[in-house]
């Protein structure tokens, strides 16, 4: 956890400082060196809760093996059971952010484009918490395909680098270009890692965060919308495994 | 409280030959074949009834069981559970039915049993009182009070499937459905398996379907059977009637005194039954039914014998018949 942290605020430091140097500007976008910065283990930490307790491939894998039977005799619903696992695995990841942000955000030095508030901290919460439920949302589609198909694995995978590329956990999507704004705007992938990150740097204001939960809330229902039919299908043709 | 109207199974499977181009033809184009596992199936069961589902592998006894539990939708006919559609998968169904899956663990392997238990306490809301005293009836009727703080995968095959048992039974079900409950039990274990449902059944009356391949269970555990074949039920009734109709025959032994059998005796035998079977001074003689107090009183006539003894047909032998094939209704 600790390694993985300090590589990457070494490739970030790396390549920044590369940037800022060829450019031999102050400001890259709207990002001064410290602040891109700030933002690269912002993202880092803040994904590490939303992707917390991830389920990767067990919903597919209960799908193939079978153990998928036992949720369905049981009065509860699946996609209920399987998140409140989900929830109770994101633990540990929270806690280890915190501490990671304590050892780490006091060496970072000041910034004029970022601004770590308490408010930004508070406010990051309930986007957390729609993010994280969000990122579970999407991750159940690719797997449910299961269904259908003998391995599911390459879609998560391809499904899992689109999200992580287009909802801003490599570089700011301020960075990309111009005429990707608007899509990137509308597309629930930013939700999911900026904008709970943008939150905590200070960089969203309330109007903003509240336009932005809202939005966050509406992809959640969309996704769910579009899971439950292919639920639905998927448990007519789900054999159980064997005959 | 189990009724079943013309049920049918249909699996679409893929198949595909050996060998990397069939796997790359396969891409681009698939031969499907359908495989009927469940053929227009129609029975009832009752309160307080266990029926035994016997049919070889591959029969389709798992297939109806995963059908009339919700798991799997069927591709025609009807079936009410308890007054339930099974496969809209209602909670109120779901929470006066189980299923024990003999070949599949259930429980949470990486708990011990007892936290396993409360999280169904849990998901079925039994209430604490409830949960307690039946909790506390189960592991006594197994013996498996000491293993309850020990994780499930650190427990012998026999303690797991006993701890199955108890969380299947926890929110007691009106219905159960027992899919080899006892495989690869030792005769012990089996035994105690087969005891605790029987004194289950006679304290809650749930109704039972049990899928087994060791005839003891469903002998000790049955009154009513039902055979299936290829998907096709081709028996239902008493265990004890499948003799009587599909084994129409009694198979008479004698032990001759000091005698030794010459020709003519043997053809004596041949006409009197069928399959004769001479061990030095044992014989043995399949007789139609009607015929038997007939024979052996001729037998008794022109024979010295020293003992006599008629005995009907093992039930596995019949059963065994039946499923791999050989249709007696049609005789």
């Amino acid at each position: 956890m600790f390694v993985n942290l300090a590589v990457q605020l070494v490739v970030l430091w790396a390549l920044w400082t590369a940037v800022f140097a060829e450019s031999g500007k102050e400001l890259v976008g709207e990002w001064d060196l410290t602040g891109i910065l700030s933002y690269g283990v912002m993202v880092f930490l803040t994904g590490r809760v939303v992707r917390g307790g991830d389920l990767q491939m067990a919903v597919a894998s209960e799908i193939y093996d079978g153990s998928l039977s036992r949720y369905l005799l049981y009065p509860l619903h699946y996609g209920v059971a399987k998140y409140a696992q989900q929830l109770g695995n994101v633990f540990p990841n929270i806690l280890q952010s915190i501490v990671m942000a304590a050892c780490i955000l006091p060496f970072m030095g000041s910034s004029s484009s970022v601004d770590l508030h308490v408010t930004g901290l508070l406010m990051c919460m309930p986007s957390l918490i729609l993010a994280h439920l969000l990122f579970y949302i999407m991750g159940l589609l690719p797997q449910l395909v299961a269904f259908w198909a003998d391995n599911v694995w390459s879609l998560s995978v391809l499904m899992r680098f689109i999200t992580m590329l287009l909802g801003g956990a490599t570089i700011p999507l301020s960075l990309f270009p111009e005429w990707s704004q608007g899509a990137l705007a509308i597309l629930p992938f930013r939700y999911l890692f900026e904008f709970p990150t943008l939150v905590i740097l200070g960089k969203v204001s309330v109007n903003d965060w509240l336009t932005g939960l809202l939005t966050c809330a509406v992809w959640c229902v969309v996704m769910s919308l579009l899971v439950i039919p292919v639920w639905r299908r998927g448990n007519l043709r789900y054999t159980g495994v064997g005959i | 409280m189990i009724k079943v109207q013309n049920l049918r199974k249909v699996f679409r499977v893929h198949k595909k030959p050996p060998g990397l181009s069939a796997s790359l033809k396969s891409l681009f184009r698939r031969d499907w074949i359908e495989k009927v596992a469940v053929e227009g199936a129609d029975f009832t069961v009752e309160e307080g009834e266990i029926v035994g589902l016997i049919g070889a592998n591959g029969a389709g006894k798992t297939t109806l069981v995963k059908m009339l539990s919700g798991i799997i939708h069927p591709s025609a006919g009807e079936a009410r559970v308890l007054g339930y559609n099974p496969w809209e998968k209602q909670d109120a169904f779901r929470r006066q039915i189980s299923l024990i899956m003999g070949q599949k663990a259930q429980l949470w392997w990486d708990l011990p049993g007892a936290d396993c238990f409360q999280l169904l306490r849990e998901i079925y809301q039994i209430p604490q009182q409830q949960f307690d005293h039946q909790l506390n009836r189960l592991t006594q009727l197994l013996n498996v009070g000491e293993e309850l703080n020990i994780q499930i995968r650190r427990l012998s095959l026999g303690e797991r499937m006993k701890m199955e048992l108890i969380a299947a039974l926890l929110h007691s079900p009106r219905v159960v459905y027992l899919d080899e409950p006892t495989i690869g039990l030792d005769i012990t274990t089996q035994k105690a398996v087969r005891d605790f449902l029987l004194s289950y059944r006679k304290e809650e009356s749930p109704a039972m379907i049990l899928t087994s391949h060791y005839m003891e269970d469903i002998e000790r555990l049955c009154e009513r059977i039902i055979i299936i074949r290829e998907g096709e039920l081709i028996y239902d009734g008493s265990l004890r009637k499948v003799i009587e109709q599909y084994a129409p025959y009694k198979r008479l032994t004698l032990h001759l005194q000091n005698q030794t059998l010459d020709e003519s005796s043997k053809e004596i035998f041949s006409k009197m039954g069928e399959k004769v079977k001479i061990q030095s001074d044992q014989v043995s003689i399949q007789v139609p039914r009607t015929n038997v107090t007939e024979v052996a009183a001729e037998l008794l006539r022109r024979f010295k014998i020293h003992d006599l003894s008629i005995d009907e047909p093992e039930i596995s032998d019949t059963i065994e018949i039946l499923m791999g094939g050989k249709d007696f209704r049609q005789e």
